[in-house]
């Protein structure tokens, strides 16, 4: 604590400790009733069987689980999952990199272009996924259009259960690429001045200087990000809800997708399955960001 | 913490010569520009489409292969999104929302960051720790619980409903004591000496002066609020009480909508975040970047 | 945040009026199952009020409470029906089974053609027969095909209300060009598949600007096609003599169907816009697709949007000796039973009646595009002035006129029903992707439903 304070007499400390925990009062209320309930109660419904309205009616233990481990469609939503993360993340954090670097090489209009490439940020999930339902649209969709006059496609974007994830993921990237873009822009500027100009001056340049200098200096930033992005990747729903709803023939239903289908479309109601789902889901979050904290971590420099 | 350790290799002279070393260079400029050029055009063109194809007739825009001009500037595809469903409503449900949960948030993490700050308290450590945990659930992981508890209480569909869990934040409360413990002891020093105590030392002096960071924390939790889908989603059911996200999800789902008047309520809804990006960046890296500074 | 704390003020008040209702109410009410007299209704005092909850939007809205307002103005100081929209039918369906575990459902319920299983294994509802019973009441208006679906046992569970069915669209002008007959469309899926390769036009570089078929990966089709054939979609005769028990739809007739599809579509010959309905419908609307397939209710939309003369045709038979007809879509009016109070559940009935009458049911078919659920509904002036406005409508009222009541024109009664459908989109997906074949793809689906088929039947008890 920087702060240095002379010793108040008991019966302040007193009143001071009643205030703190008033202070702290409205956050764990909202705490207690809307993450720590809720998390105990996931556990407990994934244990149990639902009734014919979705209340919990007996309990079945480890059931769920079990029931997911040996389905073949849950296998093939953790991969599509996986998959999922890969396709966003990857050239989603290098994309960005390769801009910024490219935005480094002391050229002219870089503000400008920083904004540009800013752009997408102003999308939520919702008004970049209706855009890109419209530009996939397999009919009048208008990258179709510039296909058919390359004397290619027509592609379909959503409807073909080749295309369907990598579209939905490009969609995600595009959406994702101003933020990634803002973090590591900022990231560079933090660098000090005197670094890059000493390394200019001894006359590194370009990739060099990118290899040798900007990359390990942004590994804050990029470590950042990539944990970020994962976590996001893991959690999308909107994209999916909106561009295909986990189909065709479920090669988009990622976890998420899969915990809302079961719990909340076509009136199914099956909190049972769903919040077997979720716990998986959490343990996956859980794990993959233990995974870089350990892994990735060790190797950014923290200036 | 760690230094810098490939400094050095930096250091080592250049060893090609020189000239070769301007004309690649001179090379590697152009090609430096041929990518962003193709990047730029890639990044802002579907943002360009958004606007061109707002403004198109619907035969023009389901022209086949697709206009990319507008021919003649047509307003109709506004007025038909507006028409199709309640957009200005939700509009204004989506700035009721998210404006309450930023106040909120804004609330209960300066009380709470001053308490973990300016207070004394046993097991603060624990306590903190307990709030750092908050981060680690998602929130997709712990949604239905609380989607079945608030409509347990009657609140589907309500305003309630919408705000009610996201009232205070673990992200917020961290942000804030970090900034917090910058403060000066000398000046709170002062302000007890003046005879200020917590509440008035709090509001009066250290919250004017926590202004950038308050900032950042309110456009960030404003934002993720304004985007929110899942949520939403579930927990509303009638065009009135929905938000802008999923007023536009359904107004692509409606049968009188063609892409003009997506692309039209599109347009609308992008405007506020639009202006946030061209003119308030700044505050956005701040806010969205807090995270990153440990 | 005014409108919230209402919701609570109503939340404390409907909690009073329960704990009151149950403490009064035990003695005096008659059986739940049962329906009361009339004299319910007439000695109750005061105005009875009863919730409604639907989920029409847009015109069918604005029809619906034009229809309320007038039952309202009518029973003046007697019934107050208070209409309350609860979003998509899937979502209403979630809201109900919230309301049933807090004990206040509404007193009448519209709940869609796939639900009516649940509805009944829930047990919280009158049937309407008991009420049509115990007054006397005929039912034989009621267009016999639509009475036969939402009927279990013989007897009818809740009246019907919006019915739709399906038709096979063309578009005339492709027709003309190709040189082929609109007056002469195809009746079976051969016919059908041979009209879409005349029907599909190339450019000069070979890109396809119009494929002869065209419709939504929508189950509801396949369900149709299967009906139409005679053939069933689940054992217990579709549910209908008891519980169903196991899913019938991958049989080899059944294969034949997604077969015919995914062929259409991996030839070219048909167009795969997805699973969302709106899609395929722009598809059609824009002139890209020749025939297609969709549910009477866009007809009025397709003849006001599309730029070339819309036709109808009856929905294609599976093969020219199929015995079938189409099964009838839409939703139904239930009445809930316990937590309610003989004078509201009267009132449901009164309601109910009204709306099915035919007065009603001809300013409900003219002004949605629904099909009419009472036979005389088309006989008033009103409803032959739009029938003759939009000719195309005929092709419905002669199909349904033309299709036998038997337990295949009945449709599935599954608990899962909606999981059902959802299983045989993917086996098209499937097949249309070369992954499976179609047999494979459906043998999987059924194989895959079966476990919620059996928790479902385990949870009814």
């Amino acid at each position: 604590m920087p702060t240095a304070s002379s010793p108040p007499e008991p019966r302040r400390r007193l009143g001071e400790h009643g205030l703190a925990w008033a202070f702290l009062l409205p956050s764990v209320v909202v705490f207690a009733l809307f993450i720590l309930y809720p998390l105990g109660r996931t556990f407990y419904l994934s244990a149990h069987a639902n009734d014919l309205f979705g209340a919990p009616s007996r309990y079945v233990g480890m059931k769920h689980y079990t029931d997911l481990l040996s389905s073949a469609d849950f296998r093939h939503t953790l991969v599509t999952t996986a998959l999922f993360v890969l396709f966003t993340v990857v050239p989603g954090v290098l994309g960005a990199l390769l801009l910024v670097l490219l935005m480094e090489s002391r050229i002219r209009g870089v503000r400008l272009l920083r904004s540009a490439f800013a752009l997408p940020f102003a999308f939520s999930v919702a008004s970049a996924s209706v855009v890109f339902s419209v530009f996939y649209n397999p009919a009048s969709g208008v990258l179709n259009g510039l296909l058919s006059n390359l004397g290619l496609g027509p592609v379909g974007w959503l409807t073909d259960s080749k295309w369907a994830l990598l579209s939905v993921a490009v969609s995600t990237i595009w959406m994702n690429l101003g933020y990634n873009v803002l973090v590591l822009s900022a990231g560079i500027g933090s660098i000090p001045g005197e670094i890059t100009e000493a390394a200019r001056l001894d006359g590194a340049s370009g990739l060099r200087l990118a290899r040798s200098i900007t990359v390990p200096m942004l590994g804050p930033s990029l470590f950042f990000l990539v944990v970020i992005s994962t976590v996001n990747a893991l959690q999308s729903f909107g994209q999916i809800h909106i561009l295909t709803r986990g189909g065709p023939d479920g090669s988009t239903r990622t976890l998420v997708y899969s915990v809302y289908e079961k719990a909340f479309a076509y009136g199914s109601s099956d909190f049972g399955t769903a919040s077997a789902q979720a716990v998986v889901l959490m343990v996956v979050v859980l794990a993959c960001t233990a995974v870089q904290f350990g892994v990735l971590e060790r190797k950014v420099h923290y200036a | 913490m760690t230094t810098l350790t490939k400094a050095p290799e930096v250091a080592e002279p250049a060893r090609a010569a020189r000239r070769p070393l301007q004309l690649r260079a001179r090379l590697g400029r152009a090609g430096v520009y041929a990518v962003l050029a193709v990047a730029v055009l890639t990044v802002a063109f579907p943002v360009y489409y958004v606007f061109a194809g707002a403004f198109m007739r619907p035969d023009e825009i389901a022209s086949y292969p697709p206009a990319m001009v507008p021919h003649s500037v047509t307003g109709q595809n506004f007025s038909g999104a507006v028409h199709a469903i309640p957009l200005v409503r939700q509009y204004g449900n989506s700035v009721l929302v998210a404006g309450l949960i930023t106040l909120a948030q804004l609330f209960t993490s300066v009380l709470a960051a001053y308490a973990f700050v300016f207070l004394p308290m046993r097991g603060r450590a624990v306590v903190f720790g307990l709030f750092l945990a908050t981060l680690m659930v998602p929130w997709e992981a712990i949604i239905i619980p609380n989607y079945l508890t608030l409509s347990g209480w009657g609140l589907g569909n309500t305003y309630f409903g919408l705000v009610l869990p996201f009232l205070a934040s673990g992200f917020g409360t961290f942000l804030l004591r970090q900034s917090f413990r910058q403060f000066p002891g000398e000046l709170r020093d002062a302000a007890r000496i003046d005879g200020a105590g917590h509440w008035r030392f709090l509001w009066r002096i250290l919250v004017p002066l926590n202004k950038p960071a308050l900032a950042a924390l309110a456009i960030y939790v404003f934002l993720s609020s304004w985007n929110q889908y899942f949520w939403p989603l579930i927990i509303t059911r009638t065009a009135e009480m929905q938000t802008l996200q999923i007023g536009l999800s359904s107004l692509r789902d409606s049968e009188m909508a063609d892409p003009g008047l997506i692309l039209a309520g599109v347009v609308l809804s992008l405007l506020p975040t639009l202006a946030l990006v061209l003119f308030g960046q700044r505050f956005i890296v701040r806010g969205l970047t807090a995270g990153a500074v440990r | 945040m005014k409108r919230s704390s209402r919701a609570l003020a109503a939340l404390l008040v409907s909690g009073l009026a329960l704990t009151a209702c149950s403490s009064t109410g035990s003695g005096g009410s008659s059986d739940d199952s049962g329906a009361p007299a009339a004299s319910a209704l007439d000695q109750a005092s005061g105005v009875t009020t009863i919730e409604f909850w639907h989920s029409m939007t847009g015109k069918n809205a604005e029809a619906l409470t034009a229809l309320v307002n007038q039952f309202n103005t009518a029973h003046q100081g007697k019934i107050e029906v208070k209409p309350l929209f609860q979003g998509t039918y899937d979502d209403l369906i979630a809201k109900y089974k919230a309301s049933v575990q807090q004990k206040a459902t509404p007193a009448v319920v519209q709940v869609y053609d796939i639900g009516s299983r649940f509805m009944v294994d829930s047990k919280q509802i009158v049937p309407a027969q008991a009420f049509a019973d115990k007054d006397g009441y005929s039912l034989e208006d009621l267009q016999a095909n639509i009475r036969n679906y939402y009927s279990f046992g013989g007897k009818l569970q809740s009246m019907p209300f919006n019915s739709s069915m399906p038709l096979l669209y063309l578009n005339e002008d492709a027709f003309k060009e190709a040189g082929l007959d609109p007056a002469k469309p195809p009746t079976t899926l051969a016919e059908l598949g041979d009209m879409a390769k005349k029907l599909t036009k190339k450019d000069a570089d070979g890109k396809t600007v119009r494929y002869g078929f065209g419709a939504a990966i929508y189950g509801w089709f396949v369900e149709q096609l299967l009906a139409e054939n005679g053939a069933l979609y689940c054992d217990s005769d579709n549910g209908r003599s008891g519980k169903a028990g196991k899913a019938a739809f991958d049989s080899a007739k059944g294969a034949e169907i997604v077969q015919w599809w995914a062929d259409l579509v991996k030839g070219g010959y048909a167009a795969n816009t997805g699973r969302q309905t709106t899609d395929a419908q722009a598809a059609f609307k824009a002139g890209t697709v020749a025939m297609h397939l969709e549910s009477t209710g866009v007809l009025r939309g397709y003849t006001e949007a599309a730029k070339f003369t819309v036709g109808t045709a009856a929905f294609p038979k599976t093969a020219a000796d199929d015995q079938g007809g189409p099964i009838i879509g839409g939703a139904s009016l239930w009445i809930s039973g316990p937590g309610h109070s003989d004078a509201q559940k009267r009132a449901s009935w009164e309601f109910e009646k009204f709306l099915s009458a035919p007065e009603q049911q001809a300013a409900w078919h003219t002004g949605t595009g629904y099909f009419p659920v009472n036979t005389k509904a088309l006989d008033l002036p009103a409803d032959k002035e739009w029938v003759a406005k939009y000719p195309q409508f005929q092709t419905a009222i002669s199909q349904l006129k033309a299709t036998k009541p038997t337990t295949a024109t009945a449709g599935c009664a599954l608990g899962v029903m909606p999981q059902a459908r959802k299983g045989v989109e993917t086996a098209i997906e499937q097949t249309i992707a070369g992954t499976k074949s179609a047999q494979q793809a459906l043998s999987d689906a059924a194989k895959e439903l079966q476990p919620a088929i059996e928790s479902y039947n385990s949870s009814v008890g």
